[in-house]
């Protein structure tokens, strides 16, 4: 409403619109806000799609309470990603018997099947072991991808919402050599190399430099080191940057460093044997690429 | 571009120049004639690359056409450097237009000019090169230049033979399984070039490996 100059009343066209289409506007934004039931359906349907069940190896159910308030643990060693499974298959799980205590199986966009009732065994995405002469001491695989939404339900079902703290976690991942922040240009990185970042309790040293600032890690493996840090449990994470994210011979032996910690020590042995058994696994998994010469 | 590359090596001698390369495995059904590293460019030089097979089969193409055109111009057969400036060249233009990108490929190229010396140059994606007495690349260049600096004498460049065991040994300390891994390709002043067969390679391992021995039992003597 504006006053003109003769005196008269004018409905003007307001700028930031009419009051009428204000209110329709409102009307929208409550009808927005107010869910509707299919909208309650779907979410609770993708809930439940993305949710993250850890199970039980003989009898494939669900465990009722967390896997480490279930088991006692000394030492808890997380392999996230290709390179860093490949690493702990042929040197620590051949130099001694060990037995699955379960699997946590889940479903995000990045998996490659759409069917989320019928994984099979062989997508068992994150398995967890025990070693049957300490079974304190746990291994867990993991070679698929762990959405942010579903890290916290992963972090609360493995260990629990009050985790012992007399445990060692170690943590070994891959990651591109051009996440890693520094002045100089990523071609003359020695990639692969090896950087390590530890919680406040962890008291032992890094087999190799710490990350330099800004030290930043991305994922499961961060999600875990900072519920070990917010929880006070020493825990280290060894972080290998490498220019070839696949499944690759070099950037599996830069973990090689980490045999010499105290972390490992003890469940190494045969390290000739191992190195064989890792070429194998390299020839098997060996993509028939015809791009590169 | 050494991601995914498996290893190549050239090695100048005085009398030849040697390209040696690391046969990647050949899955059971394909035709392992037609997955080829070296290349000739022309009757006196030829290349070895590493990186991405497309990119690498369009700038040989280019070559080859450009060592003709060469000859039938100036009535003279390319120099190693001419040929090289022209690949050089050819891949800086694909690093400073728009839409395009750079050729994915490093390549060594060998050869022999009409003065009698042999040459050997290194490109990369930028279009820059250099000669070199020998050089690799690959995934593992740096340790094979790292052997090939501690290994490469003006003796063992003198003789044919010895310059290409030098090259067969370079390759033995990344490539794994051994002289069955390997193919060789020699051009000799004034001759064509010529592609080893795995015997023949095999007969170079296998000298390799006696020469390994005696070398040890010799130490071994001087120690007792």
């Amino acid at each position: 409403m504006a006053a003109t100059f003769f005196g008269e009343v004018v409905k003007a066209p307001c700028r930031a619109g009419t009051e009428d289409e204000e209110e329709e506007e409102e009307e929208e934004e409550e009808e927005g806000r107010r869910e509707t039931p299919e909208d309650r359906e779907v979410r609770q349907q993708l809930a439940r799609k993305r949710e993250v069940r850890l199970l039980r190896r003989q009898t494939k159910t669900s465990l009722e309470v967390a896997l480490l308030e279930k088991y006692p643990c000394s030492k808890f060693i997380i392999a996230i990603g290709n390179n860093a499974v490949a690493f702990l298959s042929s040197f620590v799980m051949n130099s001694g018997v060990w037995e699955e205590v379960g699997c946590a199986k889940l479903w995000n966009e990045w998996c490659r099947t759409t069917d989320t009732t019928h994984l099979s065994s062989t997508e068992a995405f994150c398995v967890f072991y025990h070693l049957k002469s300490n079974p304190s001491v746990f291994l867990c695989q993991c070679s698929c991808y762990v959405a942010e939404d579903q890290q916290y339900q992963w972090l609360e079902k493995v260990f629990g919402s009050c985790p012992r703290k007399n445990m060692q976690i170690t943590i070994l991942t891959c990651r591109h050599v051009t996440d890693y922040k520094t002045s100089e240009s990523t071609g003359s990185l020695p990639s692969p190399f090896l950087k390590a970042l530890k919680t406040q309790n962890f008291k032992d040293s890094a087999c190799c430099p710490l990350l330099e600032q800004p030290n930043i890690v991305h994922d499961l493996p961060a999600a875990v080191l900072s519920y070990c840090q917010v929880w006070k449990i020493p825990a280290i994470l060894y972080l290998c940057y490498t220019d070839v994210m696949k499944l690759d011979l070099i950037t599996v032996e830069a973990f090689k460093p980490i045999l010499s910690t105290r972390s490992l020590k003890g469940l190494v042995k045969n390290i000739p044997q191992s190195t064989e058994i890792l070429k194998k696994l390299m020839t098997t998994n060996e993509i028939q690429s015809n791009i590169y010469t | 571009v050494d991601v995914c590359t498996f290893e190549k090596v050239g090695i100048r001698g005085t009398n030849i120049v040697v390209l040696g390369v690391e046969k990647k495995s050949v899955a059971k059904l394909q035709d392992e004639r037609t997955v080829r590293k070296i290349c000739a460019l022309d009757d006196h030089v030829c290349m070895a690359f590493a990186g991405l097979t497309a990119d690498a089969r369009v700038v040989i193409n280019r070559a080859r056409v450009e060592c003709q055109s060469h000859k039938l111009t100036v009535e003279d057969p390319v120099t190693v450097e001419y040929i090289t400036r022209f690949i050089a060249t050819l891949k800086q233009k694909y690093t400073q237009s728009n839409g395009r990108r750079p050729f994915g490929i490093s390549a060594l190229i060998v050869g022999f000019d009409d003065d009698g010396i042999s040459r050997l140059y290194q490109t990369d994606p930028s279009g820059t090169y250099h000669a070199w007495k020998a050089n690799a690349i690959g995934r593992n260049a740096k340790t094979v230049r790292e052997f090939l600096e501690k290994n490469y004498t003006e003796d063992a460049i003198a003789s044919d033979s010895e310059a290409i065991k030098l090259a067969i040994k370079a390759l033995l300390e990344v490539v794994q399984s051994g002289g069955k891994n390997i193919e060789l390709a020699i051009i000799r002043r004034n001759q064509p070039l010529k592609m080893f067969s795995a015997k023949e390679v095999e007969l170079y391992v296998t000298e390799i490996e006696k020469e390994k021995e005696e070398a040890e039992k010799k130490k071994s003597k001087k120690s007792v």
